[in-house]
C-alpha cells in the first residue's frame, strides 16, 4: 500500500466533475490528475490543499497518510 | 480511462527518436572518425529536433507543463549526471591504462579526433539516459 493515497476519484466522482476539470481548476495537467489517483505521484503540499479546495472537503477527507506504507 | 501523453512526455519520445536516428548511424556504422561527420551530426540533430519540436507545438493544444512534469526532468538530469560522471571516469582510466601501456599509438590529429568521438559518445550517451530516464518515470510511480 502506498504511503500517501488519496480518494479524489471517487469525490471527484461525486460531483461530476472530469480529469481535465479537476486538472483545469488545480492548474496541472490531466495526467498529473490520472497519476494522483493511481497513488503513482504524491503532490506538493499546495496542489493538496487546491485539489482539497476544488473538491470542497477538508484535506484529510481527500489525502490519508498511512506510516507503515511504502513510499 | 485513457492516459493520452502530455506535451511533454510526446517532446521526450521525439528527443528519444531524433537521438537514435542521428547518433544510432554514427556510433555504429561509422567505420573512421571526422570532424566533418560530427559537425554533420550536429546539424542534424538541431535541424530534426527542430522540426519535430516544431510539428509538437502545432499538434498539442495543452502545452501546459507542472509540479510533476518538473520532478520527473530533475530525476532525467540526476541519471544524466551520474551516467557522465560515471563514463569520465572510465574514460579517464581508460586513457592512464593506455598512456600507461603504450598502446594508444595514433597521431596527433588522430588522437584530437580519437578524443572528440570518445567525449561525444559520453555526451549522447547521457543524454539518452536522461531523456529515458524521464519517459520511465511518466510510466511509473514517482
Amino acid at each position: 500500500m502506498p504511503a500517501i493515497r488519496n480518494q479524489i476519484r471517487e469525490l471527484r466522482a461525486l460531483r461530476e466533475m472530469t480529469q481535465q476539470d479537476l486538472a483545469d481548476r488545480v492548474g496541472v495537467t490531466r495526467q498529473t490528475v490520472i497519476a494522483i489517483e493511481q497513488d503513482k505521484y504524491s503532490p506538493s503540499l499546495e496542489t493538496a490543499f487546491k485539489v482539497a479546495i476544488v473538491l470542497g472537503v477538508p484535506l484529510e477527507q481527500c489525502f490519508q497518510y498511512d506510516p507503515h506504507g511504502k513510499r | 480511462m485513457a492516459t493520452s501523453l502530455s506535451y511533454r512526455e510526446k517532446s521526450l519520445y521525439a528527443s528519444l527518436a531524433a537521438e537514435i536516428v542521428v547518433y544510432g548511424p554514427y556510433f555504429f556504422l561509422h567505420q573512421q572518425n571526422s570532424v566533418n561527420k560530427v559537425a554533420g551530426m550536429i546539424i542534424a540533430i538541431i535541424l530534426l529536433q527542430t522540426i519535430l519540436q516544431l510539428a509538437i507545438v502545432a499538434l498539442t493544444r495543452n502545452r501546459m507543463t507542472d509540479e510533476r512534469d518538473r520532478v520527473i526532468e530533475l530525476r532525467g538530469y540526476r541519471a544524466g549526471y551520474l551516467t557522465i560522471a560515471s563514463l569520465m571516469v572510465v574514460g579517464l582510466a581508460m586513457l592512464w591504462f593506455h598512456a600507461a601501456v603504450g598502446h594508444l599509438q595514433l597521431e596527433n590529429r588522430m588522437v584530437g579526433l580519437h578524443f572528440l568521438s570518445v567525449f561525444f559518445g559520453m555526451l549522447v550517451i547521457s543524454d539518452i539516459t536522461k531523456t529515458a530516464t524521464q519517459l520511465v518515470a511518466y510510466r511509473r510511480a514517482l
